[in-house]
């Protein structure tokens, strides 16, 4: 019965298909990423170059990556670029915390309001207006409030991490949480399919795309929660003291700005992928995944 | 006629509608037997997916009584009697075609060795056996629809119900399918009752043991066709002038009225 007439035109077979859309390889991937860095330096240089931009404006490039191999304390402390990366560790510790808190809440918040119509209607306006909210106006409170509460010097960072985080989760969730057709949902019912079969073999398989969207949205926004809230705090570690000091002191070192700005960009470059990478180990092995 | 296995009395189904209540299916009685493979043929907004929707307890009747198997649609479906086909073959794509026909099994607590014969029985029977382990992407779209109909018999319903199953399908692969269909249908001995959505006249007088003309606004049974053709209908049968004389007489039941 399997006539040819009946065959895809191209019958992929998975390795054709594996040809055909060939796994690139890291070399050939970052050749893009490369050619964008080229480019940046050219306009950067070219730039300067061209309206005379002084250094104290606008340092050189070079002048940025060596300030990050010279000694910090007036030569006697460690690198910068260890202090840096130790700060940024710091960030990203208080950023992940945020982000499992945040993530878990948005997650559950999105169960609630696909299985209660009523609890969307009644609490999303307020979900929606806590994002309005400027973050920097909510930060210094709940840096405050939890401190005289005497809670350590952390849990505020996390909070206002989780704060931003929670929502993009939210949102994402419940988009996927819809998303199965209705013929498929009609499939389950003529199956008699319980709710949590239902859940399993259906919503939550066709959600998970939706959800790992979402979790790439929210693990940059949980590193702005992060910094945010390490500014009013007078807090000792975490990049976004050093973006602080670092701007204080600009004018005797504005490379150092230029510096501790390039590694909190990196903690959310750092953030993201492990989340891609998360997506990968997920949905990577799924037979749609070349959809995704 | 065999004891029916389907029976309308007077059903109606009425929607709220913005403009006031719609009614898509007025007064309908009818008899299906079993093992009948019976066809539902009618213009567009005729009622008759609404009609093939209401046996599977897919909704609701507003208004008489329907029975099947001499209970309640919603017990039947209960009871796991329906296996139902769409037009869009409503693949999981995430899961293997193999797995895609296992879903119901898995749904209905059967064991994994025991969901992974019955699997690739069917998947034989539908002459994709090869095609197990692929995905649904990297099939065409008459195989898609293979695995549907796969999926839809994998469990032994009593009843297919099915929606304008070939509708995407072009004119060759659709002609194919339809003999394939017959051919599944005659290897389970006939014993499973067909409704077959379609609004292709020769492709509803080709499949069917008796074919419902229906017309619209209301949606109303105009006619009921028996059609007489043996079994088992093979390319000449196409060809014959007693289905020629069967398609010109459904086409006039559709054009009075």
């Amino acid at each position: 019965m399997a006539d040819d007439a009946l065959l895809p035109a191209d019958r992929r077979s998975g390795t054709e298909a594996a040809a055909a859309h060939p796994r690139s390889s890291p070399l050939r991937r970052a050749v893009p990423v490369l050619c964008v860095v080229a480019v940046l330096l050219l306009i950067w240089e070219g730039g300067k170059l061209l309206f005379a931009i002084p250094d104290q404006k606008l340092p050189h490039v070079g002048d940025v990556v060596a300030i990050l191999f010279s000694r910090t304390q007036g030569g006697r402390g460690p690198l910068l670029l260890v202090q840096l990366l130790a700060n940024a560790w710091a960030t990203f510790q208080v950023a992940f915390g945020g982000f499992m808190i945040g993530g878990l809440l948005g997650f559950c918040l999105a169960l609630l309001f696909s299985r209660w119509g009523l609890l969307e209607r009644g609490l999303m306006p307020y979900v929606i207006a806590s994002q309005t909210v400027p973050i920097l106006a909510i930060a210094p409170m709940v840096v405050v409030g939890l401190g005289r509460m005497g809670a350590p010097d952390w849990t505020a960072k996390v909070v206002v991490a989780a704060y931003l985080t929670f929502f993009p989760v939210t949102i994402g969730t419940l988009r996927g949480l819809r998303a199965a057709t209705p013929q498929a949902l009609d499939l389950m019912r003529s199956y008699a399919a319980t709710p949590a079969q239902v859940f399993w073999k259906l919503r939550g398989p066709v959600a998970l795309p939706y959800v790992f969207t979402a979790l790439k949205v929210a693990a940059t926004a949980s590193v702005i929660g992060a910094i945010v809230a390490e500014l009013p705090a007078g807090a000792q570690q975490g990049i976004g003291v050093m973006v602080l000091n670092a701007a204080q002191f600009y004018n005797s070192r504005p490379p150092a700005l230029y510096a501790a700005i390039g590694a909190a960009a990196l903690v959310g470059l750092a953030f993201y992928a492990l989340v891609a990478f998360a997506e990968w180990l997920v949905l990577g092995r799924r037979g749609d995944a070349r959809h995704a | 006629m065999p004891e029916p296995i389907i029976a309308f009395e007077r059903v109606s189904k009425v929607y709220p509608g913005t403009e006031g209540p719609v009614t898509a299916l007025h007064d309908i009685s009818l008899a299906i037997g079993q093992g009948e493979f019976v066809s539902l043929i009618g213009p567009s907004g005729c009622g008759k997916s609404t009609l093939m929707r209401l046996i599977g307890d897919l909704e609701q009747p507003t208004g008489g009584t329907l029975h099947v198997k001499n209970k309640t649609p919603h017990q039947a479906r209960l009871d796991r009697d329906y296996g139902i086909v769409f037009q869009a073959p409503v693949l999981y794509e995430w899961r293997s075609v193999r797995k895609n026909v296992e879903l119901p099994l898995e749904i209905m607590g059967f064991p994994a060795e025991q969901r992974r014969e019955r699997a690739m029985a069917l998947l034989r029977l539908v002459g994709l056996a090869d095609w197990g382990e692929s995905f649904p992407w990297q099939l065409s779209g008459g195989m898609q629809q293979r695995v549907s109909i796969a999926r839809a018999l994998s469990f032994n319903p009593s009843i297919v119900l099915m929606d304008e199953p070939f509708g995407a399908l072009d004119e060759i692969t659709r002609e194919r399918m339809q003999d394939e269909l017959l051919n599944i249908w005659s290897a389970a001995e006939r014993q499973t009752t067909v409704i077959f959505v379609t609004h292709s006249i020769p492709e509803a007088v080709f499949l069917s043991d008796q074919v419902v003309v229906m017309s619209p606004r209301p949606g109303r049974v105009k006619r009921v066709v028996p059609i007489d053709l043996p079994r088992p209908r093979r390319f000449e049968t196409r060809e014959s002038p007693r289905f020629f004389e069967l398609v010109t007489e459904v086409r006039e039941g559709l054009r009075e009225g």
